[in-house]
């Protein structure tokens, strides 16, 4: 693979994964101004 | 051939990453987080449909009351853990028909899946939309924990006298998962807790984990019991790490216990002492909140008055006790 290539391919794979993980950030913040703290307390991993 | 492996597999690695790490905060965060008209929270939710007044499947008791209202109903509304107490009210005194209920579909607009028409004599908005319903004169009577300031705030600018009428006793609670070592904490510790003395449980006797202390909703009736209880001291600002640490909660006993009763939370003891109703009337149990019938003190309604008499008579009590909270008479 050419290194122009790679760098466009590693460039989309880091975009999309940036991507997917501040919108996973921004509903986890959200979500956690507005869940049930019995449930939330009650799913705790031990 | 290598050059190409090696560029495949630092996609691959690079995309592993971001995997592990969203996949590390959805087993920590993420699938905690139900929101309150989710499916998964309607469960942790009352169920308003099972205290529904003069349906033969609900929840509430039945006493063969003397007291009757056939007119100028007063409307009825109060906090999610106070529903069965006035639901109870419009069971044993108001007439067959009164109540108006058109199903509980949760959403975004309808957070609480109350659904009430608007001619119905019971509603149900919780306590932040409640109070203002009630200073606004679109409830009769209110049935809630004390007011937050904000609440207090706003019948002043609204030139709205509110009067408080006792009507009952409920412990308030701290809880944790029931795989938490801890059963039980004293008032200082707890107060220590919030406002950040300590924040590993390991200081208080228990594991080696971070302390998440978990607040409410402002306004909400608990969150506002939960400040009075801080009196001085003041809530500290959480590490964005305290959410991946042990989790310590408030609620009101009768909530957690009787409505929600999620068996992966336990109550602990304050002081020694176990919220359960023997400790709380008898004084024992250290943190004690009443709830109120409130109303507005130019409402016109002479069945307001009569009705706030019947509760705090042996009928009324009795209703409140039956209910699972303990009766201030």
């Amino acid at each position: 693979m050419k290194n122009k290539t790679f760098s466009a391919i590693m460039l989309t794979a880091v975009g999309l994964c940036l991507a997917v993980t501040v919108a996973h950030l921004i509903y986890a913040v959200y979500a956690y101004n507005h869940c049930s703290i019995i449930y939330f307390i009650a799913k705790e991993l031990w | 051939m290598k050059k190409l492996i090696k560029q495949v597999l630092a996609v691959v690695l690079v995309v592993a990453l971001f995997a592990c790490f969203n996949f590390g905060m959805y087993m920590l965060l993420t699938r905690r987080l139900a929101n309150n008209f989710s499916g998964a929270n309607q469960a942790q939710m009352i169920d308003v449909e099972k205290y529904l007044p003069h349906s033969p499947e609900s929840h509430i008791p039945r006493i063969n009351s003397s007291f009757k209202l056939t007119d100028e109903l007063p409307v009825l509304d109060g906090a999610a853990a106070l529903v069965p107490v006035y639901a109870a009210v419009i069971e044993n005194v108001y007439p067959e028909g009164c109540v108006k209920f058109e199903g509980g579909e949760f959403s975004s607009d309808n957070f609480y899946g109350e659904n009430f028409s608007a001619e119905s004599a019971m509603q149900y908005k919780n306590t932040v939309r409640g109070y203002k319903a009630i200073v606004d004169g679109d409830t009769d009577i209110l049935f809630c924990a004390s007011p937050s300031a904000e609440q207090k705030k706003y019948a002043e600018e609204q030139g709205v006298e509110l009067v408080y009428v006792p009507i009952g006793l409920e412990a308030f609670v701290f809880f944790v998962n029931e795989n938490n070592p801890i059963n039980d904490l004293t008032v200082d510790q707890i107060r220590g807790i919030y406002s950040g003395e300590y924040t590993n449980w390991s200081e208080l006797g228990g594991a080696n984990r971070i302390i998440n202390p978990v607040t409410r909703l402002e306004g909400s009736g608990s969150q506002t019991a939960f400040e009075s209880f801080m009196g001085d001291r003041k809530i500290a600002k959480k590490s964005p790490l305290s959410v991946t640490g042990a989790s310590i909660g408030f609620s009101f006993r009768y909530y957690m216990d009787g409505i929600v009763g999620n068996e992966a939370v336990k109550m602990i003891s304050l002081n020694g002492v176990y919220p359960n109703s023997e400790n709380i009337q008898n004084g024992k149990y250290p943190i004690v909140a009443r709830f109120y019938a409130i109303y507005r003190s130019d409402n016109k309604n002479k069945n307001v008055p009569l009705l706030i008499d019947w509760l705090l008579s042996e009928e009324g009590q009795t209703v409140i006790e039956q209910c699972g909270y303990v009766r201030i008479n």
